[in-house]
């Protein structure tokens, strides 16, 4: 950077039309970052793009598996026979219920347990909190997979766990191959990402604030809901589009912990695309999670744009 | 009275304090320990606390299998190829990211996270349908290119964070004695930011390793890698061999993770969240 006028200087008077070192830079810097762009859209834009075409009814001649699922609706201009179809099936119309209410439990437990624990570090010194903030870590380390089969083997029907609440004489109904299973196993999943990032946002708490509603006064919960909370609102909202989002669209813990019928969405794509062999209606559900999941993130950035403003 | 007076009793608060880590504890651990004690029992009937029986045998059915050693192999030739490809594809970006202005670079980074929020495996059906159009699906390079997907992100963040962090005053110094732009990259910049790659290298590669949603979705039946072979072990095997196959699995990344907790969580932070 301290060179850089000499280095400049007499190449512009050697090449009077020479690119700038600005424009250079910028060429450098396109070019370097075209491969992950173009991975990017070869990987996410086109296959999100030919999916959305394809639920319309807009099918490519060539493509085998486009043209020969059973069901095909086919049509030289768009249509909504193929949306029309499932949420006409109440079998599609269960699952999108358990979805949505396993996603809403999900977000909610997720956000007050996670706020509980972040509150509990942030709040308190010692060995205590100290193990807490490897502790909850830990799901951050176990592949899904591992995970669901963990639960599993904890919560099943004649499980460790009902083991232990029969030496105490308590019954036990298992929530595995149910739908508390599932939110118990999305919980389970989301914890590490929803306690970091709310820590991280109790942590940017100005400590002066709270020590200042302190000396006037006020008790613990006045401070959490009507400083902390107030302050600390973007973090829970990241949280929640992202737990939303997550859950929604996950496949692994309804797979093997959910019931088997209804289904969560992601069971009911890979069931309609394998089982089924439709691969239409299972690409028309992968839409509706993208177009879920974008109404969430609207969601987001409409309300941090908000509390930006009254901030 | 408050209605919050135990809080200003510190052996209340203690006591507050150790409820919340043991119910999280057991939260968490006791469904692992479970998986953990399973993978040495060979009977363990309701409602014994512990195995009657103990036994290794069924190690050695997992260790003799096939299909496992089948699943083994594309595991370890599938993650470490997706790592180098991540690595050639993202590594350049990275320190373009860091260093250098031109323009896209905002749309470019927000594109990039916007990926990892994408609802992953509606991403991977409407690949799948891609896929057979390109003759991708149930081939080698299919799973490398939708193991690739997870890898990205990570692969751009914290080398970039990386390349941040060196102090360009070294830089500086290093032209000043004579020194071309790319000799100080060899010799400052990159011997510098290596353990930010290093670390990004090592989660790429679990991140593949792990990944079992898009490959089951692509490889089967054919490209079966060894998280995807739980499904059905979870599902068709006796409760050891699911287990075994667990204790297995998470070794890599144990070892692994735990090397780069610190580095990890700045990373995963800033990446938002990781893909399931």
């Amino acid at each position: 950077m301290v060179r850089e006028g000499r280095r400049y200087a007499p190449a512009q008077q050697l090449r009077p039309f020479a690119f700038s070192e600005g424009a250079k830079e910028a060429a450098l810097g396109l070019v370097l970052t075209l491969p992950p762009m173009i991975m990017l859209v070869l990987l996410v834009v086109v296959p999100a793009v030919e999916a959305l075409l394809f639920s319309l009814g807009l099918v490519p001649k060539d493509n085998v598996v486009f043209s020969t699922g059973l069901h095909l609706v086919s049509s030289p201009t768009p249509t909504l026979k193929v949306y029309r179809d499932l949420f006409a099936s109440h079998f599609f119309v269960d699952d999108l219920v358990l979805t949505f209410s396993v996603t809403f439990a999900t977000v909610a437990l997720t956000v007050v347990i996670s706020y509980v624990l972040a509150l509990y570090v942030r709040f308190s010194s010692g060995t205590l909190p100290e193990i807490m903030r490897s502790l909850y870590l830990i799901p951050m380390f176990v592949p899904v997979v591992i995970a669901s089969y963990a639960l599993i083997t904890f919560y099943v029907d004649h499980g460790l766990l009902q083991s232990l609440l029969v030496q105490v004489g308590l019954g036990y109904g298992s929530p595995i191959y149910a739908q508390s299973g599932v939110i118990l196993g999305e919980v389970w999943t989301q914890i590490p990402f929803a306690v970091l990032m709310i820590g991280s946002g109790l942590d940017g708490l100005p400590q002066e604030l709270v020590e200042a509603a302190q000396d006037v006064g006020a008790g613990f919960f006045s401070i959490i809901w009507r400083i902390v909370f107030p302050l600390n609102l973007v973090p829970v909202l990241i949280v929640a589009t992202f737990s939303f989002i997550g859950v929604m669209g996950s496949f692994t813990v309804p797979y093997l912990i959910g019931p088997n019928a209804p289904q969560m969405l992601g069971v009911a794509m890979n069931a309609y695309f394998g089982t089924y062999q439709q691969p239409q209606p299972a690409v028309a559900i992968a839409v509706l999670t993208f177009v879920f999941a974008s109404v969430a993130g609207a969601i987001y950035v409409w309300a941090t744009s908000r509390s930006g403003r009254v901030a | 009275m408050r209605l919050t007076w135990f809080l200003d009793v510190a052996e209340f608060r203690k006591a507050i304090g150790l409820i919340l880590v043991l119910a999280l504890g057991a939260f968490l651990l006791l469904p692992l320990a479970t998986l953990l004690i399973w993978a040495f029992a060979d009977v363990w009937r309701y409602p014994s606390l512990l195995p009657q029986q103990y036994s290794l045998r069924w190690w050695n059915w997992v260790f003799t299998n096939g299909d496992v050693g089948k699943a083994v192999f594309y595991s370890f030739t599938t993650a470490p190829v997706v790592t180098l490809i991540s690595a050639i594809v993202c590594l350049p970006a990275a320190y373009a990211f860091s260093r250098l202005k031109f323009p896209g670079r905002q749309v470019f980074f927000i594109g990039l996270l916007a990926t990892n929020a994408f609802p992953k495996f509606g991403l991977y059906i409407s690949i799948a349908t891609l896929f057979f159009e390109l003759n991708l699906i149930n081939t080698f390079w299919g799973v490398v290119l939708i193991q690739l997907i997870n890898t990205l992100v990570v692969m751009i963040w914290i080398p970039a964070a990386g390349f941040d962090a060196v102090a360009r005053e070294l830089e500086e110094a290093a032209r000043d004695a004579g020194a071309g732009p790319l000799r100080v990259f060899w010799r400052i910049t990159l011997p510098l930011a290596m353990p930010g790659i290093i670390v990004a290298g090592i989660l790429a590669f679990l991140a593949a390793l792990d990944e079992a949603q898009g490959t089951l979705i692509v490889g089967s039946p054919r490209i079966i890698t060894m998280p995807v072979l739980m499904y059905s072990l979870v599902s068709n095997y006796p409760e050891p061999v699911g287990a075994i196959f667990s204790v297995l699995l998470s070794l890599p990344s144990l070892v692994l993770l735990l090397f780069a907790r610190r580095f990890l969580l700045a990373g995963y932070l800033a990446a938002g969240f990781r893909g399931r």
